[in-house]
């Protein structure tokens, strides 16, 4: 007798093979479809998933950016408008001590407007020892209290560090957050005085005083007053720079960020269009070969043979 | 010699009747694992006249020759083969995956991006307390992680071992089964129907044995098998009556030997090539080497922010105190958390003074932390285990559809097939009914002789 080609047992082997491989396929399908992803595991896709982590990685790294960038923001504009104020106290010094320039004005009056220029140096060093959002001093670079001590005679001494410190901005990208006092106050070697804190005491100090030196002391004082004014507005430029370099590196991130997302899908996403229709093809085979099934298995001598 | 007609028709009647019992048997273990398909072999009993006798009729009707196993050897030790080989990939895949799930479920490179991301956070405004405690929560939450992956991986390689002894303990139980099936093969009478049984028990046997092990077989003359295991030339597991013993030697990291004793003298080495044992032991070596690697990040990730700490000062104006403990040296599983106050994070260098805001320190950390790329080590890991176990995947893949056909391929060959088995019953009906006219004949013969006067 020749070997037959087929056994039941064979054919209800093959057939529940194939429609649990097929039943598998159409519900892995499924899956990806309702999650939305497609990778769930590591090993669906290694490539994928560990461009994926990266990906996240970045995101994650660039959130915290957001926030550095947002806090440097702030610190560099309330930098400005501290700035700004001190421009505006330097105009009015600049005003009196034209005034007192005048050599048809009293000893007394001279001493009056001395005493409002002490009384504006004092806002000055007020505004100096500022705080920042994080409550360390503004213009005191890294140290934790004021950025600078009056001394019982008045002189103001700078008692911060020498740098402001950076915040980095992610990609390597740092900003300088701040300034120091000495950045915008100090004067550039040579001059008659150290600083404006110095320049405006000798000045206040020498119109107080009176007599024929007072005259020429608001004299060389507007030669100092116009080197501050020079000073601020240059330091004004710089923060103005920095907030800009912020601001390029913020649209820079949210280019990236959008660039990481689009990719994410690209790499994660699930391609709804083309998983549906094959999910529909398999499902089609799945349904011909269920029927199909159901006619063989129906099939048999037995119920022929009478 | 004389033939005798009544007895020819009862030799057909017995041997059709024989023929319907072996039908009816396939018919009723048309579902039964490992039953392989009979057939009833006939033979004509007659005999040649003798001398003077010559042109004498002597025709005896018919007999049972044999009942018929239509095994095929060939695809019997194909389906062991291959069964073996799917089922050592189904189990290293099985354990690789939960390796993986193990590594990437504890969430620990999630982790270390987040305590990457604090200590990015702390340099905005390095003497926040808010910022110093979310460090050393984020730090918290990375130990955590990298204990829980730890210990996920001890679970999953006792998880591992405890299958393998209770596979180790099936296949000495199947092998003296063997044993015993081959000292009542050696005494059963040849083409019997209990001998049939019993080689359908041993192929049974086999079979079930390969898919613990790769098992290499010779058939004997007198139908035992001599089995052993680990290839051709790995040792011997059963021999005639005797069967030895499979035993399992645990390495401290985890991995496992076999070796095979009781037949010979000494306990023998085997190097299980397939069968869910030897893929159990590969996934074993390969969760060895995940956590060592685990341990080295654990160790370089701790040593690297330790060192660090070293170097700088606290807003106190302390000298920085290591940041994790364990070990020496620190492991995944030992790592603790040392430092749990946030005022203890060395952010400024040293000599910048109490409560500086300077970030030198704490930058010369995160450059330090960078360059020893602890979290592109883990995505490494990761990336290494998942590739692993979608290679892996892709050869299971193959190795079941080679298996499952060759299984088909046997049962097409060995099983029953109810279409034929319903002809046969219609053809030995016949034979049967035949058989019975013939006996009719010769008693209407008998009553012509008995009726002439």
């Amino acid at each position: 007798m020749t070997t037959i080609s087929t056994s039941t047992s064979a054919f209800y082997e093959r057939s529940s093979m194939d429609i649990a491989d097929l039943r598998a396929r159409a519900e892995g399908m499924q899956a990806d479809l309702s999650r939305g992803q497609r990778i769930a595991r590591s090993s669906d896709d290694p490539v994928g998933a560990s461009r994926l982590r990266q990906l996240q990685r970045a995101d994650s790294m660039s959130q915290i950016d957001v926030t550095n960038a947002a806090k440097a923001t702030t610190n560099l504009q309330l930098t400005d408008t501290a700035l700004g104020s001190f421009a505006d106290y330097v105009t009015r010094i600049q005003e009196l001590t034209t005034q007192a320039a005048n050599g048809t004005m009293t000893d007394a009056e001279r001493a009056g407007i001395g005493a409002e220029i002490a009384q504006i140096r004092g806002n000055m060093i007020q505004l100096a020892n500022s705080r920042d959002v994080e409550g360390g001093a503004l213009f005191g670079g890294q140290s934790a209290g004021d950025a600078y001590a009056v001394a019982a005679n008045g002189t103001a001494t700078y008692t911060g560090t020498s740098a402001a410190g950076d915040l980095p901005l992610g990609d390597g990208q740092n900003v300088t957050r701040g300034l120091t006092g000495p950045e915008f106050l100090t004067f550039p070697a040579g001059g008659a005085s150290p600083d404006l804190l110095t320049a405006l005491k000798t000045l206040s100090d020498a119109l107080q005083a009176g007599g024929a030196a007072a005259q020429q002391a608001a004299k060389d004082g507007l030669a100092s007053l116009s080197q501050g004014m020079d000073q601020i507005t240059t330091a004004q430029t710089v923060v103005g720079t920095r907030m800009a370099w912020v601001e390029l590196t913020t649209e820079r991130r949210t280019n990236l960020t959008e660039m990481r997302a689009s990719e994410e899908t690209d790499v994660g996403g699930t391609d709804i269009a083309s998983t549906v229709a094959k999910l529909q093809e398999t499902m089609t085979v799945l349904e011909a070969s269920q029927a199909s099934f159901t006619k063989l298995a129906s099939l048999s001598l037995f119920s022929l043979l009478n | 010699m004389a033939s005798d007609l009544l007895s020819i028709g009862r030799s057909g009647a017995q041997a059709a009747r024989i023929a319907l019992d072996v039908t009816a048997q396939n018919i009723a273990n048309a579902s039964t694992d490992g039953y392989v398909r009979r057939s009833a072999k006939l033979a004509e009993v007659s005999s040649s006249g003798g001398i003077g006798t010559i042109g004498d009729v002597s025709l005896s009707g018919v007999r049972l020759d044999s009942v018929v196993r239509n095994a095929d050897l060939f695809r019997q030790a194909e389906v062991r083969r291959t069964g073996a080989d799917a089922a050592r990939a189904d189990a290293e895949v099985a354990g690789l995956e939960n390796v993986q799930a193990a590594v990437e479920q504890s969430n620990v490179y999630n982790s270390m991006v987040g305590f990457e991301g604090s200590l990015q956070q702390l340099v905005g405004d390095p003497t926040s307390s808010s910022l110093r405690a979310n460090v050393i929560e984020s730090a918290r939450t990375m130990v955590g992680t990298f204990n829980i992956a730890a210990s996920a991986l001890d679970a999953v390689g006792t998880g591992l071992r405890f299958e393998a002894t209770d596979a180790i303990t099936q296949v000495n139980t199947l092998s003296g089964e063997l044993a015993r099936v081959n000292l009542r093969l050696a005494r059963a009478a040849d083409a019997s129907s209990d001998q049939t049984a019993l080689l359908d028990q041993r192929d049974s046997l086999l079979q079930q044995l390969s898919a613990f092990t790769d098992v290499s077989t010779t058939i004997n003359s007198d139908s035992t098998v001599e089995l052993r295991i680990g290839g051709a030339s790995g040792p011997l597991m059963v021999q005639g009556g005797s069967a030895g013993t499979l035993g399992m030697t645990t390495a401290s990291d985890g991995t496992i030997t076999f070796a095979v004793s009781g037949v010979t003298a000494s306990p023998v080495a085997a190097s299980l090539t397939g069968g869910s044992l030897a893929g159990k032991a590969q996934a074993l070596t390969k969760l060895a080497a995940v956590h060592a690697q685990l341990d080295t990040l654990a160790q370089s990730m701790a040593d690297t922010v330790n060192a660090a700490q070293g170097t700088g000062i606290t807003p106190a104006n302390a000298a920085g105190q290591p940041l994790f403990g364990g070990g020496p040296p620190i492991t995944a599983a030992n790592m603790t958390l040392a430092l749990t106050d946030g005022a203890g994070i060395a952010t400024a260098p040293a000599g910048a003074g109490a409560n500086s805001r300077d970030a030198g320190n704490l930058n010369a950390l995160r450059t330090a932390l960078s360059s020893a790329d602890t979290v592109g080590g883990m995505d490494a890991l990761l990336f290494d285990i998942s590739g692993t176990v979608q290679g892996r995947s892709v050869t299971r893949d193959a190795l079941r559809t080679i298996a499952n056909g060759a299984k088909v391929s046997l049962q097409a060959q060995a099983g029953v097939d109810l279409d034929q088995e319903a002809v046969n019953l219609v053809r030995f009906q016949q034979a049967f009914q035949a058989s019975g006219k013939v006996m009719q004949t010769a008693k209407d013969i008998f009553d012509t002789l008995l009726a002439i006067r």
